[in-house]
């Protein structure tokens, strides 16, 4: 049997976090009650011009810069025409004939090891309505609330061979995407949407078998089936001529597991595009060029890299800190003030994980303030505050902007140093506990702890637990 | 140069989901034809040798505005010339996927 080559090629749609949409004020806010952020230019109402929305094309560039694509200094929008009910005006504005970034590559790793996946472009483009069909009256309804919400489309050479690769691709766009604040690019909301290119050849072949289009496919798990199935589909459509390959657009249903062909083909794939006269070209000047670059974040991992070499963290916990934007910048911050490394990397990976964790929120969402966290892990240090009360402090942190020393004061949380105070509250847990002391003097280590969990309760945690211990074991043995 | 004729126009009618009368069609057909010699006369009577192509009609470029959201109309307004609406929805004919 000949071996096959699977041949595939992404558009990646990504939505941008601005606050307006890309051709109008209104607000691109995900949800809302249908048709509330709408006007008449994303309406599509006749006679109204869009202006561009600046942050836009400062992400497009971003976006453009992290997948090491030369930035086109004049940028300028095209009409895609297509009629079908989510889009008003009947065409969509998007970028066609110099679309604001070309020419990248994105560097994958997989079991087969290293690899650069070309990217022909990134354009900047609006998206389209939402369609809801109403069963009750049998008609389609439409919520305009998206309409015009900007979005980058980000397209690939053909240069993947497998699912896997595929899904290394992805993962490495969502994780330079999101440590540049492009967006969020989170799947399950739909802020990241991927169209899926397949073709398949005999192995050494040069040329590209028939290409089919699997879109808006929404989940990396159906992405990897979905690509299983159809190279399935066009290798036994090649050896056994089961069915005639055709170009076309096909629908994935994960639920049946099978793509499907689309119908209306005769009309798909005329777009007419030509450039849109009401929307003026824009110009990079160098001044907005250097300033688009200067706020590059280091690439992720670049800061793996230097957290090692340079900060001495093990792989392990440079690897949990690089996976998110949030994490390392709230590090990155803590330690700055600290000074301490280990202590800024410890009390992220495992305090404030684990409050995120309860929280049920993921590492991208961590919001608290990394200098406040400094001064806290300070406090720690100096032995100003106990663990167990710093913990209630971090805690508070996650619901409000506090200062740790003042908080710390106002619930009594400082360590006391009033050894007048310490020995007077071990004097009287001694007394009442007569059983715990011989224990200890009989040499039982643990009834030590008991009475030591006991003065520890009774004094609020705010006591340096060496300090406790001494005081303890003398009074004790006194 | 050829800008327009029937097939053309009846395929454009089928991607925008129009359909003209036979009368309309003629008119149509005869509108083009007139800007087409126009368009011609124009390309004859103009060298445009050694003239670099424009990216834009306009001599403006970098029209841009800030990221801020401003709320100037409401969903009933807006609606008002709609000929069909749903629970704050537009209405159309269903369609069929
Ligand atoms: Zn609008």
């Amino acid at each position: 049997m000949a071996k096959y080559e699977t041949v595939i090629g992404l558009e990646v749609h990504i939505e941008l976090a601005t606050n307006s949409k890309i051709f109008c004020s209104c607000s691109a806010k995900f949800g809302g009650e249908q048709n509330d952020h709408v006007c008449p230019a994303c309406c599509g109402m006749p006679g109204m011009l869009p202006v561009v929305n600046k942050r836009v094309v400062d992400l497009g560039m971003t976006a453009g810069m992290m997948l090491n694509c030369d930035i086109n200094r004049v940028t300028t929008f095209d009409k895609k025409s297509y009629y079908y009910p989510d889009l008003p005006a009947a065409y969509q504005t998007t970028q066609w004939f110099a679309p604001v970034a070309v020419n990248g590559k994105v560097r994958i790793e997989t079991s087969k090891g290293e690899k650069f996946i070309r990217i022909k472009q990134i354009h900047m483009e609006e998206d389209a309505g939402k369609l809801v069909h109403d069963d009750w009256t049998d008609t389609t309804l439409v919520d305009f609330n998206r309409t015009s919400v900007p979005l980058i489309e980000i397209v690939s050479q053909p240069d993947l061979n497998s699912a896997e690769e595929v899904v290394a691709y992805l993962e490495q766009l969502r994780s330079l995407l999101r440590f540049a604040k492009v967006s969020e690019c989170r799947m399950e909301q739909g802020s990241m949407r991927c169209d899926v290119n397949l073709s398949v050849r005999p192995e050494g072949s040069d040329k590209l078998g028939v290409r089919t289009e699997m879109k808006n496919m929404n989940s990396i798990s159906a992405i990897e089936r979905a690509i299983a199935y159809e190279t399935a589909r066009h290798i036994d459509a090649i050896e056994n001529g089961t069915e005639e390959l055709v170009q076309e657009t096909r629908r994935w249903d994960d639920i049946k597991g099978m793509s499907f062909a689309m119908r209306n083909k005769e009309t798909a794939g005329d777009y007419r595009y030509f450039p849109d006269p009401n929307v003026m070209p824009v110009c990079i000047d160098d001044e907005w060029f250097e300033r688009i670059k200067k706020s590059l974040p280091e690439l992720p991992s670049v800061k793996k890299d230097r957290y090692i070499d340079e900060l001495g963290l093990s792989e392990y916990d440079a690897d949990i800190l690089t996976q998110s934007r949030a994490l390392c910048d709230c590090f990155e911050e803590a330690y700055a003030v600290s000074g301490l490394v280990k202590e800024s990397a410890n009390w992220i990976i495992s305090n404030c994980m684990n409050v995120l964790n309860r929280k049920q929120l993921t590492a991208d969402m961590l919001n608290i303030d990394g200098k406040a966290l400094g001064k806290l892990i300070l406090l720690v240090a100096d032995g100003k505050v106990g663990h167990a009360n710093a913990k209630k402090i971090l805690e508070a942190m996650f619901d409000e902007d506090i200062d740790p020393e003042a908080y710390a004061n106002e619930n009594g949380y400082i360590v006391s140093n009033d050894t007048g105070k310490i020995e007077g509250v071990i004097r009287a847990v001694v007394a009442a506990d007569p059983k715990s002391v011989a224990d200890y003097k009989g040499g039982k280590e643990k009834a030590l702890m008991a009475l030591f969990g006991k003065c520890m309760k009774e004094l609020k945690g705010n006591c340096d637990p060496q300090v406790l211990r001494e005081l303890l074991i003398k009074i004790i043995n006194e | 140069m050829l800008y327009m004729n029937s097939d053309i126009l009846r395929r454009l009618q089928k991607l925008n989901q129009l359909k003209l009368t036979d009368s309309e069609e003629r008119d149509v057909l005869a509108f083009f034809e007139k800007q087409s010699a126009e368009l011609e006369s124009l390309s004859s009577a103009i060298d445009t040798e050694n003239v670099e192509r424009m990216v834009h009609v306009m001599p403006i470029l970098t029209v841009v505005r800030e990221d801020v959201v401003v709320k100037n109309f409401t969903r009933e307004e807006l609606q008002a010339g709609a000929p069909e609406t749903m629970d704050g929805y537009w209405q159309v004919p269903r369609l069929v996927e």
